[in-house]
């Protein structure tokens, strides 16, 4: 057995293809990837928040603190004349003004008097745009002072003013430690990278251990030769749940890694904060539950392997599986989902909820041997059926 | 001493409809069953080389299949030297060497790296590799390319490279399936002098060929099947008496007997 997995390695080491895809892809090209999105998406809000925005404005007598206030802003607000009775949508839809204030006549007049006052905005909201926020920050300065003054004026101290504008407040206790929280909001999304990662990491050695081997004709030699066939597929089998394994490792020690380099200051402090919470037992049992999973993968994966009559039917066959193992863990990322409901009787999505609620640090123990059970007794049956797979003469000779 | 009797084989046929006319035509086509080899039996003896020929999907590959153990004999019976192959594949395994024209190698593996793979399966230990690989790098003048990668190597090279793999543990058989066709002249040659090497060496040889001149150059015995039951089992000479001595017209002969004894049983 360990003969087979040995060259199998070998081999695998020596195959530049394979390897990019293990190792050379999530080390280097997605923190790329996902470097660059948060480069650009950031440079487009940073750019939104100071772009000099173009507006026209009617009514800017009624309200002159404002105009003024609009005015001084040079590096932020430039004014655009245009005529009263101009269509606004068809100006910013023509780019000509980035948005139209309009300020109705009783801007300026008494509170008391009056009432509330709406200032209509027309802007085009359907892009990335920060027109309102910068708006309204000089809107809000505005009506802070005027509402200032009216308490003034009828004689609210403050702690009726803060009870006026709020009567009642609901606070929130949340008894859920850090820990809890943040782990629900990503603890499913561990999982469904992992097992993805897994499964991808597979994916690419396995068509090459099964329909290769046939594509290349080296198959019936090495059926032919005197070891028993369940060692020859255990060796095949290992390999592919090792290379699974370790590739699912290699992506989430470089995605820690790029993680910490990328983000600064109190992200690392929260960070590390929220990984110290999480106890290397629960980190032990994670991996522990991932074991089984990867069986299943590699076992699901070297069947139709060896089914497929060459390399190309190995992988379109098994382009379609992936959404066969998408879809349990998604389940498992789906808000309400727990172990609670019948989900931990569901293969591969209680693994997944298993996994959340290690993270979370709210894990049943007892429960997690009966997930840990039934995984590896499928896994047990997979790899059983792969041996038997393997028996076949109108699977190897197709 | 290699004895073969009555080995029959069948497959299940899944879906009848994906039959080629041929196929559906062919009278071993029995309800859902296609009856590839139904009635093949020869002999070798030691030193002897058997050529085993027959038209396209007359049922050589697959009872050279049986032979080496791929497939398994829904019945009949193999021996070699009183092994009974069927009861013990796995023995009978250590006895036989396997090549065929379409064997492939391991590519990002080295000459060596292969070969020794295979001494590993055969359960040879290191220093009994290494000492067998030198010997038969010798024997096939192999030594400029062992121990490049071999997806770089001519066919010539690939296929001494496989020779070397599938006699390895020393065989006390040798099974060649087609092992000359798609090889060009030297990557031939090199085979036909295998072969030669084996029959002087006094280890038997059962090959299948399309190719009549290796069969009057190496053959001792010949068998021929069709439609999966051998028609003719004797010497070179007596495959020769068939006709005028011209083998190609034999050949036809032996076919012409095998339907009319198919035709009367």
């Amino acid at each position: 057995m360990w003969q087979v997995f040995n060259k199998e390695i070998k081999e695998l080491i020596r195959d530049k293809k394979t390897l990019f895809f293990m190792i050379a892809l999530p080390v280097l090209l997605f923190p790329l990837i996902i470097g660059s999105m948060a480069f650009i998406s950031g440079n487009a809000i940073k750019e939104a928040q100071n772009k000099v925005l173009k507006f026209a404005i009617t009514g800017e007598a009624y309200a002159p603190g404002l105009y003024d206030a609009l005015l001084a802003a040079e590096d932020k607000f430039s004014l655009v004349d245009i005529n009263g009775s101009d269509d606004y949508a068809a100006l910013i839809k023509a780019q000509k003004v980035d948005f139209v204030l309009v300020i109705p006549e009783s801007f300026e007049q008494n509170l008391f008097d009056a009432g509330q006052q709406k200032l209509s905005l027309y802007l085009n909201d359907a892009s990335l745009n920060m027109v309102y926020n910068r708006v309204n920050e000089l809107v809000e300065d505005i009506a802070k002072n005027r509402q200032l003054q009216a308490f003034q004026q009828l004689g609210v101290t403050d702690v009726q003013q803060k009870a006026l504008l709020e009567p009642i407040v609901l606070e929130k206790q949340d008894v859920a430690d850090k820990r809890e929280n943040w782990g629900e909001k990503i603890g499913g999304m561990v999982p469904y990278l992992v097992f993805l990662l897994c499964f991808q990491g597979a994916m690419y050695p396995s068509s090459d251990i099964g329909a290769g081997e046939k594509e290349r004709g080296t198959l019936e030699t090495l059926l032919i030769s005197p070891i028993a066939r369940y060692k020859l597929v255990l060796g095949k089998f290992l390999t592919i749940a090792f290379a699974g394994g370790v590739s699912a490792l290699i992506t989430i020690l470089s995605m820690a890694t790029w993680g910490v380099i990328l983000s600064q200051g109190m992200a690392i402090k929260f960070v590390a904060e929220f990984m110290s919470a999480i106890s290397a037992l629960d980190f032990i049992l994670m991996f522990l539950m991932l074991l089984p999973v990867t069986a299943i993968f590699a076992s699901v994966l070297l069947c139709l392997s060896i089914y497929a009559r060459s390399f190309k039917e190995a992988q379109s066959y098994m382009g379609a599986l992936v959404i066969f193992i998408i879809l349990p863990i998604m389940v498992a990322m789906l808000p309400g989902v727990s172990l609670d409901g019948g989900w931990a009787w569901v293969p591969i999505t209680n693994v997944a909820l298993a996994m959340k609620e290690l993270i979370k640090g709210t894990m049943d123990y007892f429960a997690l041997f009966s997930i840990f059970g039934s995984t590896v007794l499928i896994a047990g049956g997979l790899i059983a059926f792969c041996v038997y797979w393997f028996n076949q003469e109108k699977v190897l000779f197709r | 001493m290699i004895e073969i009797k009555k080995l029959a084989k069948r497959f299940a046929v899944d879906n009848p409809k994906k039959l080629s006319e041929q196929e559906r035509r062919d009278p071993r086509l029995k309800g859902r069953f296609f009856h590839s080899v139904q009635d093949v039996s020869f002999s070798c003896d030691n030193g002897q080389v058997l050529g085993l020929l027959g038209p396209n999907g007359a049922g050589k590959t697959t009872t050279l299949r049986i032979l080496s153990t791929a497939l398994k004999a829904d019945s009949g019976s193999i021996f070699i030297d009183g092994e009974d192959v069927l009861q013990n594949p796995i023995v009978a395994r250590k006895k036989i060497g396997f090549l065929s024209g379409t064997t492939g190698l391991y590519g990002r593996l080295s000459g060596r790296e292969n070969i020794a793979y295979f001494g590993q399966l055969h359960g040879m230990s290191k220093s009994q590799i290494e000492q067998r690989i030198d010997e038969l790098a010798d024997l096939l003048d192999m030594h400029s390319f062992l121990d490049r990668r071999s997806e770089t190597f001519s066919s010539g090279m690939k296929q001494k490279t496989a020779i070397a793999r599938a006699v390895m543990h020393k065989p006390a058989l040798v099974i060649l399936d087609e092992p000359t066709t798609g090889l060009d002249i030297m990557a031939t040659q090199t085979v036909l002098e295998f072969i030669q090497r084996l029959k002087a060496d006094g280890t038997p040889v059962i090959f299948s060929t399309h190719h009549l001149d290796e069969v009057s150059e190496l053959c001792d015995r010949v068998t021929v099947i069709n439609q999966g039951t051998s028609c003719f089992d004797g010497s070179l000479d007596e495959f020769k008496q068939l006709s005028d001595g011209n083998l190609h017209h034999s050949f036809m002969q032996a076919l012409a007997q095998g339907e009319s004894y198919v035709a009367s049983v």
